[in-house]
């Protein structure tokens, strides 16, 4: 498997096989692979390299012969493999320590020091406390903040790039309201029109005016756009597993965990703009492990293809362009069949909303409630 | 299913205030230090004996093979322990209590 230069179909069957044995021993629980561990792990090792592997019937591999295996693979190549593990783990509640423990002790074999697999680590132990703190200050936070004095821009700054607290609550900006109004104007073919349009049909307030998102996080609603992933909790997993994919730095895993922990396991109280709900496991829905799986090879493509965290392309100076333009520019790919046929649903379909955006569009259609 | 295991401080201030700000240092710096068995800290103020204080500091597995107890004992003997420890004897009214336990039972998940 390789899932940070591999070129799908051409993966070495055998490396995937082996690399899918080491994934699986480091995180099976003692009674086995459970099965969302085991759809999940499938279904990326398929969207990333094009080989099939069966997760429940494979023989176990140490992490020496692990690393004996990916012993001429660069270090982001290890720690994506390591990321693996870790989203493996993360997906159980409660997670073994023991469980825990051999992530940590595979990591090491291949030479990998990571926030996450000690974030993890914490869950087993039932530090949460200390694991949220671990999560803000080395992993998310860390992420967000490296990545806002980043040196990718393609214009002007969007508002609240780079600041020091990019989630603390948005502040009325009337600049930035009247951009995102501006995007009403647009041609409805173009990315600024369809965010708008996003945010006004589901009743969400403009970036810059009160209530609305801090400008950051609206840097992901372009994202919804672009790879037309809806806004409930799935399509919000979609969308984030895409990001963290395409970000060049491997740290960008922080929003796939954070999301897990947030929507699955609920692991996470809040991040200050998304709030724990775990009353729907949405891994665990059916089809989920494909869509998060085709949502990650989508995102490994737009790396290949442009090497730029997503949360810092300056998608105001592109926001008059065509929607199909700005996919081409960025190299996205479509989403792949099979993410299709478990109901990964464009941004425009209401199967794709909450029930509250679902009932605020009917009103906006002049239906009842 | 394992054993955690706590440490309870008891002791006399005049103002938690330092305590509070050396328990949020050490939590902050625990955070991103390697994992070891620490998971968390409490701090209770005893109502009925005002000025009285007690710590509850919670250790717990991360290695099937080492006890939380041995966990806890190895993290006394680190320097920063002994150096947060020292800081907190400063402003101690007279020598501070402590106890250890086994965690037998907790609400959970």
């Amino acid at each position: 498997m390789d899932p940070a230069h591999g070129t799908g179909p051409d993966d070495d069957a055998d490396e995937v096989h082996l690399v899918a044995r080491g994934i699986a021993t480091a995180v099976a629980p003692a009674t086995g692979l459970t099965d969302v561990q085991a759809d999940l792990l499938q279904a990326i090792a398929s969207a990333l390299t094009g080989v099939d592997v069966d997760y429940r019937v494979l023989e176990p591999l140490g992490r020496e012969e692990l690393a004996d295996v990916l012993a001429g693979k660069d270090l982001d190549y290890r720690q994506r493999i390591v990321h693996h593990m870790v989203l493996g783990e993360l997906v159980l509640r409660p997670i073994p320590t023991a469980v825990a423990h051999r992530v940590h002790q595979y990591a090491e074999a291949l030479g990998v020091k990571d926030d996450f697999v000690r974030v993890a680590r914490r869950y087993a132990q039932g530090a949460y406390g200390l694991a949220f703190k671990d999560l803000q200050r080395n992993g998310f936070a860390d992420h967000v903040q490296a990545g806002g004095e980043g040196e990718i821009q393609h214009g002007p700054s969007p508002a609240g790039r780079g600041a020091s607290a990019p989630f603390e609550p948005a502040q009325v900006d009337p600049e930035l309201a009247a951009r995102w109004h501006a995007f009403a104007d647009l041609p409805p073919e173009t990315l600024g029109f369809q965010v708008w349009d996003m945010y006004d049909g589901r009743g969400f307030e403009l970036p810059g005016t009160p209530g609305g998102a801090p400008a950051y996080l609206a840097q992901h609603d372009f994202v919804h756009v672009v790879a037309d992933y809806g806004t409930n909790l799935k399509g919000e997993l979609e969308v984030f597993s895409f990001i963290g994919r395409a970000d060049p730095d491997p740290k960008g895993f922080a929003w796939l965990a954070t999301l897990t922990g947030l929507f699955e396991t609920g692991y996470i109280p809040s991040t200050g703009f998304f709030d724990r709900d775990v009353r729907e496991r949405v891994i665990q829905a059916p089809g989920m492990h494909r869509r998060v799986a085709d949502a990650i090879r989508r995102g490994k493509v737009v790396c290949q293809n442009n090497n730029i965290d997503l949360f810092e392309v300056d998608y105001y100076t592109i926001a008059d362009r065509p929607v199909e333009e700005v996919r081409e520019s960025l190299g996205v790919p479509a989403k792949g069949a099979s993410a299709l046929e478990a109901g990964s649903v464009g941004l425009a379909d209401l199967a794709g909303m909450s029930e509250t955006q679902q009932r605020m569009i009917a009103q906006r259609r002049g239906g009842t409630t | 299913m394992n054993q955690n295991f706590s440490q309870t401080i008891s002791f006399q201030v005049d103002d938690p205030a330092p305590i509070i700000a050396l328990l949020e240092q050490w939590d902050i710096d625990q955070a991103s230090c390697d994992i070891m068995g620490y998971m968390g800290i409490r701090l209770l103020a005893d109502r009925e004996n005002l000025g009285r204080y007690m710590i509850i500091a919670d250790f717990g597995v991360v290695d099937p093979d080492v006890s939380a107890a041995d966990e806890a004992a190895r993290n006394n003997a680190r320097p920063e322990t002994q150096a947060t420890s020292a800081k907190m004897l400063e402003h101690s009214i007279g020598e501070p209590e402590y106890h250890h336990f086994d965690e037998l039972y907790r609400t959970d998940f």
